[in-house]
């Protein structure tokens, strides 16, 4: 793991924390209540050229290595959790079109990355773990694809204007295809009210006889499958990087309340009891960083990293839940108040015990990989 | 050229008034003058007369320098003007104010004179021949004392209200009027000065600030506390309760999720000082507080308590200002 | 329009301590930063860049590792640069400084614009601005807060003075230097924080420049620093206003008049 980040890197760095600590963390609590981003933050995200951070520099981007994209998102989610989850959503989805797109879908819209959001839609009413339930299809018209059906609960769905959709090709075959907000036949649906990570719109995409050519598909045909497992590896790094991230700033709340709350002569972090919270967050946080980290440096080092990048989640999920839990507790009655940021940043990281797979499904994974060893 | 052991001050002016700080610099180097002179330089339009308004203040002498172009002169006419003084008669040590008018004029005539200057003074005295200011650094954190041993004029600028200005009576001002050769200043023209129209409506550079909280949240309190810190050139900022109120959004809000503020002056009003607020306002130079509570955490951090309503204090200050 | 806007690196924090028992000041081992005023000079350069065509140069005076705020500089947006540094700069004050750079701007020739920020954040001076203009024999316009291009040689450029507004004709040459309020500042970018590494930065010693010895550094710089020490820090006084809230109001308008603040 390069700790010895280059010049580039760690000015890259030093401006996200700025960026993050100025134009972010002040509406943390704002994005929370309001359940959207602030008026010009997301366009001020895209103007100093957040969403081409990993591009390759062929399309504009910046080709920042995998380890400084996981770094880039944990910066931003001491801010703000849903602006990192936000980036994640799109970075995994650009990072799908590169590994399987046709050189001709790459040349048409990855240079739009760096304005425009990617996302990548599995979920529907009737599979998302089960994804053999989906019912969106696409059909073949001449050389084209025509696809229908309505993809739900979409990481910055609404807000993205490109969306890798799965879908089935066959009764027992599924296929990604992308499709664009302005192709004729493109709606946006219903909006999600979620309990957490409440700056990320979550929605709903209607697709009624959207054509694409037949390049706009990733992969071949059946790969289905397979793309949306490379998705959730990709994003389950960045997930636990948004998850160190949390338990980082619950623990800069945790300690600065410790240090200032009076205690009798002293202050609450005199006490064991305390103390014993602020160890165990703070050693969950660098549990679940050594993680990511691990994972991103085999992805950029061309290694397998699927189930490294599967406990980085599934462990950081639960552990940063918890470690919230312990900082709110360190709070006490101003912890379970509106006034501090505790109660959104648990609701924040349950949210990852959900999305891009359920804990339950990747231990299964885990365990899978390991009783096959 | 005759070297003197006089201390020069440019007195400023707009086109009503002389600043105050140019009383304050003619007290302070009486003060510490111990028998130099104390000379005001002043340049002024040929309709203006600000030497009376000046010999209040008990220089020894002002010397006058009246022309068109002096009455908005452009930085470099302003340098030059007192080069062409200085030709004649240096004076020891050279004083500014630290406006933004001061700062400008004086390193040009530093240029021209090769000599030291410190901006931006905090005190003078006088150690033998040598001038010794005293200037803040890194942000305030750091004193320094600082002398131009070597070079004559000694020239320094000073925070305005730094000093206080005192009237003198029975001292005779000598005035004399300087003619000089002014030639336009090359590459610029100014083409209209206006009095400009305070628009302090952000917390975070403001140097005077009224902070509401939760004990001071009512409609006819905040309309009052506006009018209050219109008079005072203050701004209002709030504790996190009142970002509920449509009219206050975190660009008021004062503390950790907000914004940290360093004024001069803060008034805290039914605050009652949670630790998040509290890191916000650390950098604050004058703080006061009204609370109800006189064991409410914001009430030891404070310079100056008042355990009472804050209804009732705001609208007296209010009362106060308005008949004064 | 040919820009050069010097710049400052300046400590990373303010918060400097001093050594309890020595009273020296412990300086900072973190590394610098670019002077945030200076970043406002940056923007208001590159925006004049983006109207009418030219280019942006930064430059700055200090030891090899300013190499740092040169490359934030070019990461904003600034196509090349240039450091000056050498020990024979080092002790400079405002004077030595402002003929130092002064030499290197005649060296670089044909520049039609210097922007400056308003002043350093460590230092507090703003002196450096005026100075070169002086020695450059050019107009100066300080603490802008709005410049509007009338044609290749002419800015129209609002000055805020404290209590004033004045509205200004400049024909350039010239000097500026700009208020915070004038912009807001980019980020550096990503895509620009690559490039800033491979973006040209030229280093210059004062042979290079062709300066006078006796005007530069130390030698050059004729204010002395006798005493460094710690501001007195007076607490929180923790006095109480007494009375009817009229008569509390009374004391409080005392304080305020005594500080000089009302």
């Amino acid at each position: 793991m390069a700790f010895n980040w280059t010049p580039q890197q760690n000015m890259l760095l030093r401006m996200v924390s700025e960026f993050t600590d100025k134009e972010v963390a002040p509406f943390d609590m704002q994005i929370d209540r309001d359940g959207r981003y602030p008026d010009g933050l997301f366009q001020k995200m895209v103007e100093t050229g957040f969403l081409g951070i990993m591009l390759p520099r062929e399309y504009g981007g910046a080709a920042f290595d995998p380890e400084i994209t996981a770094e880039v998102i944990r910066r931003m989610a001491v801010g703000n959790a849903s602006a990192a989850v936000t980036l994640e959503g799109h970075y995994k989805t650009v990072d799908q079109i590169l590994k399987f797109g046709t050189d001709a879908l790459k040349r048409e819209y990855l240079p739009s990355a760096t304005k425009r959001i990617f996302a990548f839609s599995m979920t529907e009413s009737t599979g998302g773990s089960n994804p053999m339930g989906i019912q969106t299809t696409a059909k073949r018209a001449g050389d084209d694809w025509v696809i229908s059906g309505n993809k739900i609960m979409i990481t910055n769905g609404g807000l993205a204007e490109v969306y890798c959709v799965l879908v089935k090709t066959a009764p027992d075959e599924l296929s990604v295809f992308l499709v664009d907000k302005d192709m004729p036949g493109f709606s946006f649906g219903k909006q999600e009210d979620f309990i957490g990570l409440r700056g990320v719109p979550v929605g709903e995409i209607v697709l009624d006889n959207v054509r694409v050519s037949a390049d706009h598909l990733l992969g071949k045909l059946g790969n289905g499958i397979m793309i949306g497992d490379s998705a959730h590896d990709d994003a389950r790094i960045l997930m636990g990087a948004a998850l160190t991230g949390i338990m980082e700033h619950a623990l800069q709340v945790a300690a600065d309340y410790a240090n200032e709350r009076k205690a009798g002569d002293g202050t609450i972090g005199q006490m064991q009891s305390i103390q014993r919270k602020i160890a165990d967050i703070a050693m969950g946080k660098e549990t679940t960083k050594l993680l990511y980290q691990r994972a991103a440096l085999l992805k950029a080092n061309n290694q397998p990293y699927s189930e490294e990048a599967t406990m980085a989640k599934a462990y950081g999920s639960r552990t940063a839940v918890s470690a919230c839990d312990d900082a709110l507790q360190v709070l006490a009655g101003y912890g379970y108040s509106r006034e501090y940021p505790l109660a959104h940043l648990i609701m924040d990281a349950r949210a990852m015990e959900i999305a891009e797979g359920t804990v339950e499904k990747m231990r299964s994974a885990i365990a899978i990989a390991e009783l096959s060893k | 050229m005759t070297n003197t052991e006089e201390i020069w001050i440019l007195a400023e002016h707009d086109a009503n008034r002389v600043q105050p700080v140019t009383f304050q610099l003619i007290t302070k180097a009486r003060a510490i003058a111990a028998g130099r002179r104390v000379v005001v330089v002043l340049l002024e339009g040929t309709q203006e007369h600000f030497a009376e308004q000046i010999s209040a203040y008990g220089p020894d002498e002002i010397i006058r320098v009246s022309a068109d172009s002096l009455e908005r002169p452009a930085d470099s006419t302003a340098a030059s003007a007192l080069m062409q003084l200085m030709a004649k008669r240096q004076p020891n040590a050279m004083l500014f104010a630290a406006t933004a008018q001061g700062r400008s004029i004086a390193p040009r005539l530093q240029a021209k004179l090769g000599t030291g200057l410190t901006a931006d003074c905090l005190d003078l005295r006088f150690d033998g021949d040598n001038l010794v200011a005293v200037k803040p650094s890194y942000g305030d954190n750091v004193m320094c004392e600082i002398t131009c041993p070597q070079r004559r004029p000694q020239m320094v600028s000073v925070r305005p209200n730094t000093f206080t200005a005192e009237k003198a009576g029975g001292v005779r001002t000598k005035i004399t009027t300087a003619e000089l050769t002014l030639a336009a200043p090359k590459g610029i023209v100014i083409e209209d000065e206006q009095v400009a129209v305070s628009s302090a409506t952000g917390v975070t550079g403001a140097s005077k600030v009224i902070a509401l909280g939760r004990g001071a949240k009512g409609d006819a309190t905040v309309a009052r506390t506006r009018q209050l810190a219109a008079r005072l050139g203050a701004s209002v900022g709030v504790s996190r309760p009142l970002t509920d109120r449509d009219d206050f959004t975190v660009e008021q809000q004062i503390g950790q999720s907000g914004n940290t503020i360093a004024p001069d002056f803060l008034l805290n009003v039914g605050i009652s000082g949670a630790t998040q607020y509290l890191v916000g306002i650390d950098q604050a130079k004058l703080i006061v507080s009204v609370n109800r509570d006189a064991d409410a955490p914001i009430m030891a951090q404070s310079d100056y308590t008042y355990t009472g309503d804050a209804e009732a204090f705001l609208k007296a200050f209010a009362n106060r200002l308005d008949v004064k | 329009m040919k820009i050069v806007v010097c710049i400052k690196q300046v400590p990373e924090s303010n918060n400097v301590k001093f050594d309890p028992v020595t009273h020296n000041l412990l300086r900072s081992a973190s590394t610098g930063r670019i002077n945030p005023y200076d970043k406002n000079a940056i923007e208001a350069a590159l925006r004049l860049r983006d109207t009418v065509g030219g280019s942006v140069s930064v430059l700055t005076m200090g030891p090899p590792a300013a190499e740092e705020t040169l490359r934030d500089g070019l990461a904003m947006g600034a196509d090349d640069a240039y450091l000056l540094s050498s020990r024979a700069f080092g002790g400079a004050d405002t004077l030595a400084t402002g003929y130092t750079i002064a030499q290197a701007i005649r060296k670089i020739g044909g520049v039609d614009l210097l922007v400056f920020g308003r002043q350093a954040v460590d230092a507090d001076t703003g002196q450096v601005g005026p100075i070169v203009a002086e020695l450059l024999d050019q107009p100066q316009v300080t603490f802008a807060s709005k410049i509007a291009v009338l044609d290749d040689h002419t800015l129209h450029v609002t000055r805020d003075l404290d209590d004033r507004k004045q509205t200004i004709r400049l024909t350039l040459p010239a000097v500026l230097s700009v208020r915070s309020e004038l912009n807001t500042p980019r980020y550096e970018t990503p895509v620009n924080i690559q490039d800033s590494f491979t973006k040209p930065l030229t280093v210059w010693n004062e042979k290079d420049i062709a300066a006078d010895p006796t005007r530069i550094g130390l030698q050059g710089s004729p204010t002395v620093v006798t005493k460094v020490f710690a501001p007195e820090n007076a607490g929180r006084q923790n006095q109480q206003l007494t009375g009817t809230p009229a008569e509390a109001v009374d004391q409080l308008i005392n304080i305020l008049q005594q500080q000089n603040l009302i």
